[in-house]
């Protein structure tokens, strides 16, 4: 089990650092920088180039990478240059509000997924059944974005229900249960948008898992006993298929983050997505490698973890 | 963006940016619902290029349908609160301090604030209406700007010389790396010796009294009196203690900025949303609203934000979602000269990093005139005004834009849509067809040209094609570079703002920039500016230019009349030619009064107000 | 955008089909009426994209008329026409043909370098195996869509080529894991060893023996990884990193509907694309549904 777990996190850490290195290198690769938009016909061309010296720009790759390294060791992630402060400030408030979105989308996947997978598990054929299979059906292949949209005009424009863009009203005090509510009800429609697509996979697995647990020969046993129907389902057939999905926490996560890009971009919601599309087109590099690194740190983290409750969950993952 | 006097303090921010900025033709999308009755290029095929109807100004008659002021002309009631619309896609980046800033979205959250301490006319000269005086001796060198006494900052205290002295001294630092230093503070005597370290402080720069400063600067031109002195001061009470390269990204400039306009930043949600309060101690008096929210909207919801009265006006409304609103019944739609031009340019020659200046030396038929000159023609204006954005725009006759009267003439020809007029011209100057039909170079040889073309918004690209198959009509072979619309730095990237090389196989652009307060046009074609991206190296228009910053241009008619000589050669020479005009158009909540877009309104920002508690719904 | 499909043909027992074997797909295909009606559709529809695009004009469908933009569906313009004045027909087949393309070519490819990474680490077990799932594990890690939108972003010339080398380098590590994890297990079989103390070449077992037994699997996942494929480059058109207009895709129009004016009031702009992407991905799924069924029950059988 600790070996199991202390493999893991080694593998992790060459990884990071290939990642690194592969993100700083493509976006230096990027045509044109942060300088090339900017256009002041009375700025001198000395003043420009000045700058580039300053900031390190014109360096070989190598060398900057270096000087990023060392800084990133002593937790400085460098300055944005469009925004002009420290990109873990900017990074940081960003960061905020994707995690928000994240964590509330995967609550929401959660608890829309595993009553329908059960319901469609243990009444298969049922009409229920066919209604959920259906829409997991279509949900499977209806794209994100255009779902996000639609609901966007309909619940956010048509009905007005919601705020259309943003993470919380203007003018609220932080802290006030007012500014809570106000990130509440910005928060609502993308995470939803988000969740409604987002759960098809976790249903169907739950339906299939339920499906097959139910002829395994240790239900059709404790049926035999005489246990009665819900018990063999919430002691036996559940706790087998519920734990894996539980243990599905990080991989859900990881799952997301391109999730999150298309909301973020759809609702105008401030988050590392929707900074990522912006700094992209700036080619404000220290952003755009900070956030790389940050979702490829994400992703690892959710894996690692899921990884590990699985292994815990399920023994004979170890094995293998 | 502006409304007069309004208008004024925010050219304030574009003086900065003598003629300055960005390419703005791909954010403003334009689109209307396909009309069929309008075109008027078949009629014009036929004649030969001479005008014989009068001249029309069609900038004029397309304004005409619009006001400059809206109708209500109410009390505003007292405690009003209004909601400003920041229309940006992405949120604002949060520089708020006119020495440090860069992006425009962060001027319009700014302007709430602080405002510059010298003020313009309807002209983009500075008159004596703002917050400092001045005035030059004889050699037109040496200004004497005066602070008023009753000008405070938003902590109270008292806006000094030395805070505007202070300014220069930043931005001069070595240290700074915003985009302030500029060709215009460099005028400033002494301050290049400063900015290299060799002097202390700038010898140009004298402060009399607390409250009288004394700039020397090296050149007199009119360039000067249209926003040629750096009129933002910078309190040294706060920021004198701390380092210049800390200054930008510090909580004085980010979270608790202060300035001197008539609201104070009370929260701030970093790149989404600012409240103000009311500014009591105002220089101009009391403001009309006790609060102001300016929020970030996104294009895609201005016109249902603008309909449920969610805001009461925006910055800027997307031509292509107008014909849809027009008709609300709860807003008003205002319109002014946008201070802007879009234009096509050929790629002539390269940047020479070394000296510092273009070289025109690129071996391309394009060297030839005529050709340049026919494919100018072949280029219709209005019918992209007409249906990509909503008649709004319209062809552009001049580099020099409506927005400058003094200079703007209608009556100055360019280049009408003339098809046969280009073949013709071709034929005459002695091209011939190949056997793809298209013209091939004067020594037979295949002739075709690369087009780079700026991504944004989603008549970019429609647009692109478009002058593609009107260049195609009169048998020239364009391509879309790559196949495809070029993002923003990329772009300018390629096209010659980046840090090597122009990229040798562009040899078309095209691009607009949004002009300053100074219709000098010299940063943006003269031999040793950067901007000159077609690499355009021509004596006359030099000389032209210099004239027209003269001593002796300080004669109006002389200006006038240089620019005019100008506008002939570039008619001529064609190194770039000069797209579309627009209008800038506001939608204004029917609550709200004070506001103006008239260039001469006698209105400040400090006027807005709103003569109902709550907006208006349609 | 790309769904994880891969994942849960992952969750499938063995199966150890012989070619023959395919046989069996295609009779479970047949006895299916959904599978059947899918594929059905499916060719039609690739037929019908694939003739249409040959006869018409690419050069006639992105002219530009400014004069008719945003027309409605009329007799003159089957399916209206969108922002450039242009014909949303004729786009609509060209942009399908594109995304066929593009979701064949990125399967095939990814399906290629899977199946061969997959081989090579679970035939020969040991460090080559190591290493090879240390560089899988690599990228599985990377932010798939970040990634991407870089390299969008270098590559000087966008082409259908070049966007499916992009996809496939980070999309064959479903495929190589699955493959790799079947090769484990037929390594261990007798016919193995004794095709090696025969002396036969470990390249001659591996794709003349073990391959063949594990064909059914992968053209299970491979079907499925088609049908999410197909939708795979609207996503990145949609956030403005797809292909220009120049090559329709149905991902361009898709994107159209961004435009809050277009998404409520000219659905014909963008509406049939979306309705088309969801059908031929559905009916790709359907098919492969019923071939994983088919591999299913025939190892059922088999062992």
């Amino acid at each position: 089990m600790w070996k199991f777990t202390i493999r893991r996190m080694l593998i992790v850490i060459p990884q990071i650092i290939l990642l690194s290195v592969l993100v700083f290198v493509l976006a230096k690769m990027m045509p044109g920088d942060a300088l090339t938009g900017q256009l002041d016909p009375d700025a001198s061309q000395e003043s420009i180039d000045n700058i580039r010296e300053k900031l390190g720009w014109n360096d070989p790759w190598y060398q900057q990478y270096g000087n990023w390294v060392v800084d990133l060791s002593k937790g400085d992630l460098g300055q944005s240059f469009t925004y002009k402060m420290p990109v873990t400030e900017l990074i940081g408030q960003r960061l905020k509000n994707t995690v928000w979105l994240s964590l509330f989308s995967v609550i929401l996947i959660y608890v829309i997924s595993v009553p329908l997978g059960i319901i469609s598990g243990r009444y298969n054929d049922s009409i229920l059944d066919h209604a959920i299979t259906g829409y997991t059906y279509l949900g499977f292949a209806t794209p994100l974005f255009i779902f996000a949209l639609v609901m966007l005009w309909v619940f956010g424009y048509h009905f007005g229900w919601f705020p259309t863009s943003g993470s919380v009203a203007p003018g609220m005090e932080p802290g006030s249960l007012e500014y809570v509510m106000s990130r509440f009800k910005h928060l609502l429609l993308p995470s939803i948008s988000l969740a409604l697509i987002g759960v098809v996979g976790t249903v169907q697995y739950l339906r299939s898992e339920i499906i097959d647990t139910k002829q395994k020969d240790f239900i059709t046993t404790a049926r035999a006993k005489g246990a009665s129907e819900s018990r063999v389902y919430n002691r036996h057939i559940l706790r087998n298929s519920l734990l894996p999905i539980a243990a599905f926490f990080g991989y859900e996560v990881v799952n997301l983050i391109s999730g999150t890009i298309f909301v973020e971009m759809i609702y105008g919601y401030p988050g590392m997505g929707q900074l990522f599309l912006e700094v992209i087109q700036l080619r404000d590099y220290s952003v755009v490698t900070s956030l790389v690194l940050l979702y490829g740190i994400a992703a690892v983290v959710g894996t690692l973890l899921s990884d590990i409750t699985l292994s815990i969950v399920d023994p004979r993952i170890r094995i293998k | 963006m502006k409304s007069n006097k309004f208008y004024k303090l925010l050219v304030a921010m574009l003086l900065v940016l003598t003629l300055a900025l960005v390419a703005c033709g791909s954010d403003d999308e334009g689109d209307a619902e396909g009309t069929d009755d309008t075109s008027k290029s078949e009629e014009n095929g036929e004649d030969d290029g001479e005008d014989t109807e009068e001249p029309v100004d069609k900038g004029e008659e397309i304004l005409s349908q619009f006001q400059y002021d809206p109708s209500n002309t109410g009390e505003p009631i007292e405690g009003g609160h209004l909601t400003f619309g920041l229309v940006d896609d992405d949120p604002f980046e949060g520089t708020l301090n006119f020495n440090f800033y860069s992006g425009a979205p962060d001027a319009e959250v700014l302007n709430w604030f602080d405002e510059s301490l010298l003020s313009v006319d309807g002209d983009f000269l500075y008159d004596q209406e703002g917050a400092a005086t001045w005035e030059h001796d004889d050699s037109g060198k040496v200004f004497t700007l005066t602070i008023r006494d009753e000008v405070n900052w938003h902590d109270g205290e008292p806006v000094t010389a030395e805070d505007w002295e202070f300014a220069h001294e930043v931005i001069g630092h070595e240290d700074y790396t915003g985009p302030r230093f500029d060709e215009t503070l460099r005028n400033v005597e002494g301050i290049e010796e400063y900015n290299k370290g060799e002097a202390d402080d700038i010898s140009g720069i004298e402060v009399i009294d607390d409250k009288t400063l004394e700039i020397t600067y090296k050149e007199a031109t009119p360039s000067l009196l249209a926003g040629g002195i750096w009129s933002y001061a910078l309190p040294k009470h706060i920021f004198g203690d701390m380092e210049v390269a800390d200054m930008d990204s510090s909580d004085e400039v980010r979270k608790n900025p202060i300035g001197i306009g008539p609201y104070k930043v009370e929260t701030i949600v970093p790149g989404e949303s600012v409240t103000y309060t009311k500014n009591e101690d105002y220089w101009r008096g009391e403001p009309a609203l006790d609060e102001v929210t300016l929020k970030v909207i996104a294009t895609s919801s201005v016109s249902q934000a603008i309909s449920t009265g969610e805001v009461d006006i925006v910055n800027d409304f997307p031509a292509d979602q107008y014909p849809d609103n027009e008709d609300l019944s709860n807003v008003e739609f205002l319109a002014a000269y946008d201070n802007y031009f879009s234009y096509l340019g050929f790629k002539l020659g390269e940047w020479d990093f070394d000296e510092g200046h273009v070289v025109e030396n690129r071996d391309t038929p394009l060297q030839d005139k005529a050709l340049r000159q026919a494919m100018a023609m072949a280029i219709d204006g209005d019918i992209i005004g007409e249906q990509f954005y909503h008649g709004l725009r319209w062809e552009a006759n001049s580099i020099i834009d409506p927005g400058h009267r003094l200079y703007h003439d209608p009556t100055w020809e360019g280049y009408e849509y003339d098809p046969d007029a280009a073949i013709a011209l071709l034929e005459e100057a002695g091209y011939e067809r190949g056997d793809d039909d298209f013209f091939t170079d004067l020594d037979g040889n295949e002739m075709s040209f690369n087009f780079i073309a700026q991504a944004g918004g989603e008549v970019a690209e429609p647009l692109a094609e478009l002058q593609i198959q009107m260049w195609e009509a009169i048998g020239v072979n364009v391509e879309l570079y790559n196949d495809k619309l070029y993002q923003f730095n990329d772009f300018y990237d390629r096209v010659g703002n980046g840090d090597e090389e122009d990229d040798p196989n562009v040899d078309i652009f095209g691009g607009a920039w949004s002009t300053g307060s100074d219709v000098d046009p010299s940063g943006l074609y003269g031999k040793n500016v950067r901007f000159n991206f077609a690499r355009w190296d021509n004596e006359e228009s030099q000389d032209l230019l210099q004239a027209a910053l003269s001593e002796e241009a300080f004669d109006l008619d002389f200006r006038k009349e240089a620019y005019k000589d100008w506008h002939d050669l570039m008619v001529e020479e064609v190194p770039v030619f000069p797209l579309n005009f627009g209008l800038e158009i506001v939608p204004v909540n029917k609550r709200v009064v004070g506001y103006s877009l008239d260039p001469d309104s006698d209105l400040f920002r400090y006027d807005i107000g709103v003569t109902e508690e709550e907006p208006q719904v349609d | 955008m790309a769904k994880e499909v891969v994942e849960t043909t992952e969750q499938n027992e063995d199966s150890n089909i012989s070619p023959s074997g395919l046989r069996v797909f295609w009779i479970e295909i047949l006895r299916d009426k959904l599978a059947l009606g899918s594929l059905i559709f499916f060719v039609l529809v690739t037929l019908t994209v694939f003739i249409g695009s040959a006869l018409l004009d690419l050069d006639e469908i992105t002219k530009i008329d400014p004069l008719s933009r945003f027309l409605p569906p009329s007799s003159e313009h089957i399916l209206g026409t969108d922002t450039g004045g242009r014909e949303i027909f004729g786009q609509l087949i060209y942009g399908t043909r594109n995304s066929l393309v593009i979701g064949i070519l990125v399967t095939a490819m990814s399906g290629t370098i899977g199946v061969l990474v997959g081989l090579v680490s679970g035939y020969f077990g040991g460090h080559t195996d190591n290493v090879l799932m240390r560089v899988l594990d690599f990228f599985l890690i990377l932010p798939f869509l970040m990634i991407v939108i870089i390299f969008v972003s270098l590559v000087p010339k966008y082409t259908i080529t070049s966007f499916s080398l992009i996809m496939t380098a980070f999309l064959w590590m479903g495929i190589a894991r699955l493959v790799r994890s079947k090769a484990l297990q037929e390594r261990e079989l007798d016919y193995v060893n004794a095709s090696k103390t025969l002396g036969t070449s470990n390249i001659t077992i591996m794709f003349s023996h073990v391959f063949p037994n594990i064909t059914s699997i992968i053209i299970v996942n491979m079907t499925l990884s088609l049908a999410s494929n197909i939708g795979i480059e609207s996503g990145l058109s949609f956030l403005g990193f797809g292909f220009p207009e120049s090559t329709p895709s149905l991902g361009t129009l898709l994107s159209y509907a961004t435009n809050p004016t277009t998404l409520e009031k000219r659905w014909w702009v963008w509406a049939p694309a979306a309705i088309l992407i969801l059908l031929l991905m559905l009916s790709v799924r359907n098919v492969g549904e019923a071939l994983k069924r088919a591999a299913d029950a025939q190892q059922r059988r088999g062992t």
